[in-house]
Order: C-alpha cells, then sequence, then structure tokens
C-alpha cells in the first residue's frame, strides 16, 4: 500500500499550508478562481506549446502558455477577461503532463472555460450542442430505454444530415452503438453485490492464497457512462477478472464523472454530478473499498479535477483512493506472476495510450503488462493524441482538427503487424476505430482472458 | 512661440521635471528639458508606484496628507490611464499600537482623507490573501500610478505645447556671466534629438532666461556648478518586484514608521516596500541582499503566501531629501517629505536659477504648478496653471476603456492591457493594416505598441520598455528582448539595434540579480543558456574585430567530401546529401 501512503501523507502537507496557497475564489464566483499566482511556476521554455496537438494543426490556436500561464497573469481581480480561444483547447492536458515546472494548466484551463462559457459566450446553437454533448449520460439514458431504435436512427443517413445542419454534429462520425442491456441491469439480473461476494470467495478458496473471509479485497467500481450505456463488455470484463482474482466488488450509485463537462465549460453541471459522485463513493471508501475506473478520463476526473475544482466534503480521500482498473492490480496483485506461462487467444494489438492515461503515469502499463503473455502482441504506436479528446471531435467545425491530430496514429497503427486496436479511453477507441476500422479492445478484456 | 517668451531650461526627466516643462511649455515660456538618462532615469523610475491617499502621513505630517488627498484626485481626473483606483488599507495587526491606529483614524478625518473601518473579516473577504490573525484595518483612497507613463505624457504634452525634451544630454557645466546663471553646458551623449545608438556625442551651450534645478537626488551636484550649495540628503529605499499581484488592493501596515510596510499591486505584478537609509553619493551604493530578504520577512506577517511567491527583480531609488541648513535631523525617515523652492537670487544673491527639492511623485503636479507661478511672476506672465484640469495625452478620454471597444484583432487580455496603457490613443496606436503580433507575451505587448514607442524614442530600448512594459514581466526581457530589438531594423542598422539589445538585457540583468533563487534563478539560467549558448551572444565574432578563425571548425562529416573541403564556399553548393534510397524511415 505504498502508493496510497505517499497519497496520504501528501493531504497531510497540504492542509499545512494552510495560509495558503490553495487558490481562492476571490473573484466572486466558484468559477472564477486566483490562480495567478500559479503563473509562478511558468519559465516561459514553450513545453506546453510544443506538446500541443491542437496547436500543432491549428495556426490560429494561441497554444497553452498564453492560455494558462500567460492569460491568468495578465488577468486583474473582478475583470477576467478570457479569450474565445479557450473553446479551441481539447482537454487533452499533455501541456499539464509536459510542463516542467508544475504550472496547473488543468485547472487553469477548466476553470478559463468555465468561466467563458458559463458568463461571457454568447447563446448559440453551438453552445447548446456543447452543453447536449457534455451531458452525454442524460442522452445515453434516454437512448437505452429504446437501444435498438436508438442505434438505428443515431446511424440514419437523413437523421445525420439534420443532425450536422441544426446541431452541428458532424455527419462523419459513428454514434456508438447502445448496449441493449446496460451494464448496470446486467449487474442487478447477476444478483448485484451478493453474487461478487460469492464469486470472489470461491476464487480465493480456490486459490488457497488469502482467508476466504476478507475485508481488503474490495473495490467499488466507478463505470461511468460508456462502460454502462455502450461498451458493457469492458464493465463485465472487469467483474470476472477482478472476482477471479478474489476481490468483491461493489457498484455504488453514480453519475457522469464530469469530464465531458469540463471539457464544454460546464462546471455546474459537473459540480452537480460530482456531488452525487462524491458522496456514495465515500461512503464506500468508508466502508474499506477502494475506487476503481476503466476509463482513464474518469479516473483523472475524480483523482485531478475534483479536488483542483470543486470543495466538497470528502473529495480529497476520493482522490487518494481512485485508481484505474490495471493500476490497482498492478499496484496490490502479482500479476506477472498470474500471468506467467498464461496463453491468451486475443489478435495482436497496435496499442495507443490515451493522453489522459499519461497524465496520470500509466502509459505504459498495458504493454508492459503482457509483454510476455504468449498469443497476444501489444505494440506502442507512439505518444500522439487520438485527437478526438471525448466531445471534441464530435463538433463540425472541430472535426477536421480531430482528424488532422489523429492522422499520425492513424498511420502509426496501420505501420503496426496488427488489425486490432487496444486502449483505455472510451472515445480514443472511437477514434481509433473511424480513423483505421479495426476493432478496438480494452486492455482488461485481454487480462480477463489471460486470467480465467 | 512668439519672440518675447522667456526661455527657461529644466534639469531633470523626473516627475518633477516633466511636470514643469508642462505647465511652463502651456504658460508660454519657451522650455528645454534635459535630462542625463531617459526620463524617469532617477527617483521617478524607482519608486513604488503609489498614488498616495495621503494616509500615510495623516499622523505626521498633515500638510503633506492634504496636499497628496487633493493632487490624489486630481490624477485620477488628468492621468486616468496612469492610475488603478485600487484603494489601500492601513492593517493593523494584533502587536501594532492601537493608539496609533486611533491617531491614525482621526488624522484621516483631520485631513479630509475619506476612510472606513473595516473587521478583519471584510478586510480579508476583500484581500483572501490578508494574514488571518490581523486585527482590523481603515479603508483609504490609495491608488497604483504608473511613473513612467505619467512622465512620457507629460513630456509628449510639453512637446505637443512647443516644448523641446533632450534625454541622454547630461549637464555638465553652468554658464555664468557677471554673478548671473545664463544657461548650460550639455553633452549630448548621441547628439542632439531622439537617441541614436552609434551616433556621435556632441557639446551644445544651451543660453536660457532661467535656470530650473530638478535634478532630483542631483540636486546638489548641479547647484555646485556654480559654487552654489545645496543639501540634499539622499536616502535609499530597496523595493522588491513580485510576478503576480497576491493582492489587489495597496496594503500598508499601520504602524509610526517602519521598513518594508507597504504591498501595491503594480499592473501584473506586486511591489514591496521599502527601506530608508542614508547615503552618501546618489548613483554609488551598496544594494545588499539583507535588504530584500527584509521586504519578505516584513511583509509575509500582513501577506503570508508572499514567503513562498515568485520575486523576479528588485530595485533600489534614492529619496532627493532636503531640509533647511540648520534643520539637523539625524535619522532620514524624520526628515520633513515636504518641498522647497531655492530661489537662488534670493537665497544666495545668485540670480538666474531655481531649484526644487524633496516632495514625492504624489504632488508633482503641484510642486511644478508652484514652481511655474514663481516663474510666471519673475517674467510677468500668465500666472494661472492649467494642468489640473487640461487631461494628459492618452488620458483625454475617458470612456476609450469603458465602451466595448474594439480589440483590433488581438486576443482579449492582450487588447484590454493595450487598452490600458494606451488609454485614448489606443486606436491610434493599434489600428494597423500590418501584421501586429505579440512581442512581448508576458506583458501583452504588440508589435505596433513597440513600433510607437520607437518612433518616440529611437533606438533606446528602456524608453521602449518604460512606455510599454515589454522586458517587464516574468522572464525579464528573456524572450522578448531580441525581439524588440529586431524592431528597430530597418530603419536603424544591425549594429546599432546589438547595442541597443545589450543595453536593454544588462538593464534586465541587473534587476534579477536581487532575485536569483527559485523559478527565477530558473528563469535567469534559462535565459542565460538561450542567448549565450544558442544565440552566441556571449562570445559572438560579429562583436569582435578580428575575422573569425573558420580553420578551428572540424571538416563536417567525412561522408560529405565536397562540403568538408569546402565549407564556406559562396557557391551555393550545400552539404545536405539527400537520400533517395527512400530507406529505413519509421515514424518513431
Amino acid at each position: 500500500m505504498s502508493d496510497t501512503e505517499s497519497r496520504d501523507s501528501r493531504e497531510v502537507e497540504q492542509s499545512d499550508t494552510e495560509d495558503g496557497y490553495e487558490p481562492r475564489d476571490i473573484f466572486g464566483t466558484t468559477t472564477e478562481m486566483d490562480l495567478r499566482s500559479g503563473a509562478d511556476n511558468c519559465t516561459k521554455v514553450g513545453t506546453c506549446d510544443a506538446e500541443c496537438p491542437v496547436a500543432e494543426v491549428d495556426d490560429d490556436f494561441p497554444g497553452p502558455q498564453f492560455q494558462g500561464p500567460e492569460q491568468w497573469r495578465l488577468s486583474s481581480k473582478g475583470d477576467v477577461e478570457i479569450d474565445d480561444s479557450v473553446t479551441k483547447c481539447s482537454n487533452c492536458l499533455r501541456c499539464d503532463s509536459g510542463c516542467p515546472s508544475g504550472v496547473p494548466f488543468s485547472e487553469m484551463h477548466n476553470t478559463a472555460r468555465a468561466k467563458y462559457v458559463l458568463e461571457d459566450q454568447p447563446l448559440s446553437i453551438k453552445k447548446i450542442r456543447n452543453r447536449i454533448l457534455a451531458n452525454y449520460r442524460t442522452s445515453a439514458w434516454l437512448a437505452s430505454k429504446l437501444p435498438r431504435t436508438a442505434n438505428f436512427f443515431m446511424n440514419n443517413g437523413i437523421v445525420r444530415w439534420l443532425m450536422e445542419k441544426t446541431m452541428k454534429i458532424p455527419s462523419e462520425r459513428e454514434f456508438p452503438e447502445f448496449a441493449t442491456q446496460t451494464f448496470r441491469e446486467w449487474w442487478a439480473e447477476r444478483g448485484g453485490e451478493a453474487t461478487s461476494k460469492e464469486r470472489a470467495q470461491e476464487a480465493r478458496a480456490q486459490r488457497g492464497d488469502a482467508p476466504v473471509h476478507s475485508d481488503e479485497k474490495r473495490v467499488a467500481y466507478f463505470h461511468g457512462c460508456y462502460s454502462n450505456y455502450n461498451t458493457t463488455q469492458v464493465a463485465k470484463s472487469m467483474v470476472r477478472a477482478y472476482e477471479s482474482l478474489g476481490y468483491e466488488i461493489t457498484v455504488p450509485k453514480q453519475k457522469c464523472s464530469g469530464t465531458p463537462m469540463f471539457a464544454n465549460g460546464r462546471v455546474d453541471d459537473a459540480r452537480r454530478h460530482a456531488k452525487v459522485n462524491v458522496e456514495h463513493l465515500g461512503d464506500a471508501i468508508e466502508d474499506g473499498y477502494d475506487v476503481i475506473c476503466t476509463c482513464s478520463s474518469c479516473s483523472l476526473a475524480l483523482r485531478q479535477e475534483y479536488p483542483d475544482l470543486f470543495d466538497l466534503d470528502g473529495i480529497d480521500e476520493l482522490a487518494a483512493h481512485t485508481y484505474d482498473a490495471l493500476e490497482y492490480l498492478r499496484i496490490h496483485e502479482d500479476l506477472e506472476a498470474e500471468l506467467e506461462g498464461a496463453t491468451v487467444d486475443a489478435p495482436d494489438v497496435a496499442y495507443h495510450a490515451p493522453c489522459h492515461s499519461r497524465n496520470q503515469g500509466l502509459g505504459r502499463q498495458a504493454v508492459e503488462l503482457f509483454a510476455d503473455v504468449d498469443g497476444v502482441a501489444v505494440t506502442d504506436v507512439g505518444d500522439s493524441c487520438s485527437g478526438i479528446s471525448g466531445t471534441y471531435g464530435w463538433k463540425a467545425e472541430k472535426y477536421e482538427t480531430s482528424m488532422a491530430i489523429g492522422e499520425e496514429m492513424f498511420e502509426h497503427m496501420e505501420a503496426v503487424d496488427a488489425e486490432t486496436g487496444m486502449t483505455e479511453c472510451p472515445t480514443c477507441a472511437m477514434q481509433m476505430e473511424h480513423g483505421t476500422g479495426y476493432e478496438i479492445m480494452h486492455p482488461i478484456e485481454v487480462l480477463e482472458t489471460a486470467l480465467t | 512661440m512668439t519672440a518675447t517668451s522667456p526661455d527657461v531650461l529644466v534639469i531633470g526627466g523626473g516627475s518633477t521635471g516633466v511636470g514643469i516643462a508642462r505647465d511652463a511649455a502651456m504658460r508660454g515660456f519657451d522650455v528645454t528639458l534635459v535630462e542625463k538618462g531617459n526620463l524617469t532615469h532617477g527617483t521617478t523610475g524607482r519608486m513604488h508606484g503609489l498614488l498616495h491617499s495621503g494616509g500615510r502621513y495623516a499622523v505626521s505630517d498633515q500638510a503633506s496628507a492634504r496636499e497628496c488627498i487633493e493632487e490624489n484626485m486630481i490624477l485620477r481626473d488628468i492621468a486616468a490611464h496612469c492610475v488603478e483606483d485600487t484603494g489601500g488599507l492601513f492593517v493593523k495587526r494584533p502587536e501594532d499600537s492601537a493608539e496609533y491606529y486611533q491617531r491614525k483614524l482621526e488624522g484621516l478625518v483631520e485631513c479630509s482623507i475619506p476612510a472606513t473601518e473595516l473587521t478583519a473579516q471584510e478586510a480579508r473577504a476583500r484581500e483572501p490573501f490578508l494574514a488571518r490573525d490581523i486585527d482590523k484595518a481603515i479603508e483609504v483612497p490609495d491608488a497604483a500610478i504608473d511613473p513612467f507613463r505619467l512622465c512620457v505624457a507629460n513630456a509628449k504634452s510639453a512637446q505637443d505645447h512647443g516644448a523641446r525634451i533632450e534625454t541622454f544630454s547630461e549637464v555638465t557645466d553652468l554658464l555664468v556671466e557677471d554673478g548671473e546663471i545664463v544657461g548650460a553646458e550639455i553633452t549630448h551623449e548621441s547628439g542632439a534629438g531622439k537617441r541614436v545608438h552609434g551616433t556621435e556625442g556632441t557639446v551644445e551651450e544651451i543660453h536660457v532666461d532661467h535656470v530650473v534645478n530638478a535634478a532630483g537626488a542631483w540636486t546638489g551636484e548641479i547647484a555646485a556648478m556654480a559654487d552654489i550649495d545645496v543639501e540634499v540628503r539622499p536616502s535609499k529605499g530597496v523595493m522588491t518586484i513580485m510576478n503576480v499581484r497576491q493582492v489587489d488592493t495597496v496594503i500598508n501596515r499601520c504602524q509610526p514608521k517602519g521598513d518594508a510596510d507597504i504591498v501595491v499591486p503594480h499592473e501584473t505584478t506586486a511591489i514591496l516596500g521599502t527601506t530608508d537609509e542614508e547615503v552618501g553619493d546618489p548613483a554609488d551604493y551598496p544594494e545588499e541582499q539583507w535588504e530584500v530578504d527584509l521586504m519578505i520577512e516584513e511583509l509575509a506577517k500582513l501577506v503570508p503566501i508572499l514567503e513562498d511567491a515568485r520575486t523576479i527583480r528588485s530595485f533600489w531609488g534614492v529619496r532627493p531629501l532636503y531640509e533647511p541648513p540648520e534643520t539637523g535631523t539625524d535619522d532620514p525617515t524624520d526628515i520633513t517629505r515636504e518641498f522647497f523652492l531655492l530661489d537662488h537670487d534670493e537665497r544666495d544673491a545668485f540670480p538666474g536659477m531655481t531649484t526644487i527639492v524633496g516632495g514625492k511623485l504624489t504632488t508633482y503636479r503641484l510642486m511644478a504648478e508652484q514652481l511655474v507661478d514663481h516663474l510666471a511672476g519673475k517674467f510677468g506672465l500668465d500666472s494661472t496653471s492649467r494642468t489640473a484640469e487640461e487631461p494628459l495625452p492618452g488620458s483625454e478620454d475617458e470612456s476609450v476603456l469603458d465602451e466595448a471597444m474594439d480589440d483590433f484583432g488581438l486576443r482579449s487580455p492582450v487588447a484590454k492591457r493595450s487598452a490600458e496603457r494606451l488609454g485614448s490613443r489606443t486606436a491610434d496606436v493599434l489600428d494597423t493594416d500590418e501584421p501586429n503580433p505579440v512581442v512581448c507575451g508576458c506583458e501583452a505587448v504588440t508589435r505596433a505598441e513597440v513600433a510607437d514607442a520607437i518612433e518616440q524614442s529611437g533606438t533606446d530600448l528602456n524608453a521602449v520598455r518604460i512606455r510599454t512594459r515589454a522586458g517587464m514581466g516574468n522572464c525579464q526581457g528573456g524572450f522578448c528582448s531580441h525581439r524588440l530589438a529586431n524592431e528597430l531594423h530597418p530603419e536603424f542598422d544591425e549594429g546599432q539595434a546589438r547595442a541597443a539589445l545589450d543595453e536593454l538585457y544588462q538593464e534586465r540583468w541587473k534587476g534579477q540579480r536581487h532575485a536569483l533563487w527559485g523559478k527565477q534563478l530558473s528563469q535567469a539560467m534559462i535565459t542565460y543558456a538561450m542567448h549565450a549558448l544558442t544565440m552566441n551572444r556571449d562570445r559572438d565574432p560579429a562583436t569582435s574585430e578580428d575575422a573569425p578563425d573558420f580553420g578551428a571548425f572540424d571538416a563536417g562529416p567525412a561522408s560529405t567530401p565536397g562540403a568538408a573541403e569546402d565549407g564556406e564556399s559562396a557557391d551555393g553548393a550545400t552539404g545536405v546529401v539527400t537520400d533517395g534510397s527512400g530507406g529505413d524511415r519509421r515514424g518513431d
């Protein structure tokens, strides 16, 4: 548990600095915090600009150095003027992880975007569309009521033509298919927590390496919207993989992680959802559970964006107890030993590490994990950004940029000797599929095959 | 100007000098102003940027306090584009005297300075970074003022009224005829007119009807040229500039007197001040690190976040304090802040010159008015000053800033900062058909604004800096000094641009030397790496008389024999080998 310990000690340090480096809500609303002192870290070397995939393909985008430290330093109290170019930022956060001197880019961009969208941006079709995209959970919930009908209409040519004309949703994109049964429905039908406990205990008994009754191996799953409504196979694989290692799973009540909302400046919506998540996941943490996610943007939101942006009871606890699903197993299990000699029946894959995984330091975990597993060759396609960045590539005016950014990844995928892709992020997967036509897997699916 | 206009020579291009030049020119004098450096070269360019409400003097020096509040209100009108209405707080900590706090409150009322008491909670709601343990605070109408912009605007107004302004023009002697001062010998560093590097210096004798000595800390030296004794008691004070504003209100510590008791939000930065220590020579005194440390340590008691915040530079200024010879005050902090007008005819039976000394920036206009009143009396000219009503160039139309203004194709924070600096001149300067990129990213200064400044000040990039703030941000010119120099070309040649660049770079380095820890140290190292190593500016062969030793270079890759032997051939053949084989090119 060394990782958890170090997180805890960091927390203690933070609370020591009472007099203050935490951003202050001095501009009067929760969306405007005094981030000027964050500009103290900037030495203007421009690593952020060099890392930025949008700046690389769009000469009109001023880049993160301007968007972040320069713009905040130039702002004055009560009169923060956010340039409209902030809407061109895709929130990939490569500037955040690339900065050599710790400029709080993520916080700066999210706050600036929220300020711009909530206070300055004039009402328009695009603004409405952005809010609809940001609240994907609501659309997905609706679609899940009649999934087959939704699947038919959402990819119907006429409907899509209309959507492009009225809502500026690019007709080139294929809408993700809605599962006929959501993950939560499946989970409930399967018997929920009680069944999971049974199966975990069975596995533990079989393995003989841990007490059958244990409070240690318990995880709360934050599935997010996508593996609940769309790629339910990812969630199911996670359940089976974890149970086979003896973990009891709970699936608390939850809402959207907020990722698409942050990216569209809707911190107001994100905060509402965060409140529910922090409350229910917090209860699980109190009962001794750790939180795991299979979506890299969800884990990033819970770990980094939540404490950056919101001041909710238990939000730091949640951040400290949240893990990516693979990461968690790599910390607590000897996965290499588990996989030794395993042979899996999976296609070779071209693996793309999502920007939001990189930001959590997880960019190489899938490649490392499967390096010695027979039956699957995982080839890293390099550090390019897929370009879709969640809802970004779903906007007609951003589509070209999104595809231009993705070009490098597509080329590298095609150069790899594999006809299938792999990634942790559901929208990266969408883009990979869109650009190459490959089927895209999640590493947890491969892990499940290897373990069971 | 009519033939009968009396000629006046004003010595000193600080706030007092330019204020006098403006007032006198407006009243019909034929004015020449000479300054040995650029405008604000002396004390004016080395102050903390506080436009006093008078609160500071409300207990100890009520005459000064009343002058301050009156002038404060006038400058908000006539110099709107130089003043930011930050407001000010006098903050009382638990260990500070309650009795003094009470006297301060009473003094403010006596001097008609608007004052409101705030509880600690109210003060912290306004300024969240104030220390948690403060007692209470008094709110006063302090403000922030940009001394550079103020002086430049005064000088420009003087010029518009016919005055001649000469910078880098030092008085090397006073001309005396029959016991009367009749003018001065001026040494122009690069000839008369705008400063242009590489232009040979000239010496000029200027004969006038009257000389005004407004040389600030150098007043005594000027007077001594005519064997007149004016004993200025220069007192140094340190100021430390923080990279960002921790507070948006002027924060004063409510104490009788003391070092390190004020934080002034200034443009993008915050300035910490100051100390008060008498020095012998206003141009040569020690700048010591402990003074900087003291600023941060003491002021962190008011604003704790300062302890770990980034400092970008420190600078020292010298107050030109004066008191009549018989006063004999020991402690410089006790010397009056009032100003004195010395008519040397009356004082020393030496006609032809008047000296003005002491005072402070807040009252510069009043000092100028009184001095020009004195001159007008002497020469029988219009005795009414109009400087209290007539706005300075840039402040004619305040609505410019309030209206939803044209952004001239600039990103919104850039447009906003530019308009704040340029005031009513904004459209004149920014409305251009040429590409207008940002030259200084830290301070959001565009090429058009730089070009406007160059037009005013020739090759002097420090003069461009004080007009635009280019080079005053966190990289301290590291990323923009060469871009600024580039803007001199093609009007000026490469050698002039290079000399101007070196001068600006050195000036920026001077203040940064006192901030070399933490992030500013990293910044300085990056700047060094870029300028010395990448741009080869530490040993650039172009700056040497000798031809470079090309033989010292190696012959290049052996696989390109043509290039190896003929490396510097001018025939256009390059050593680049193209690989037509399409070999192993991998994307990763």
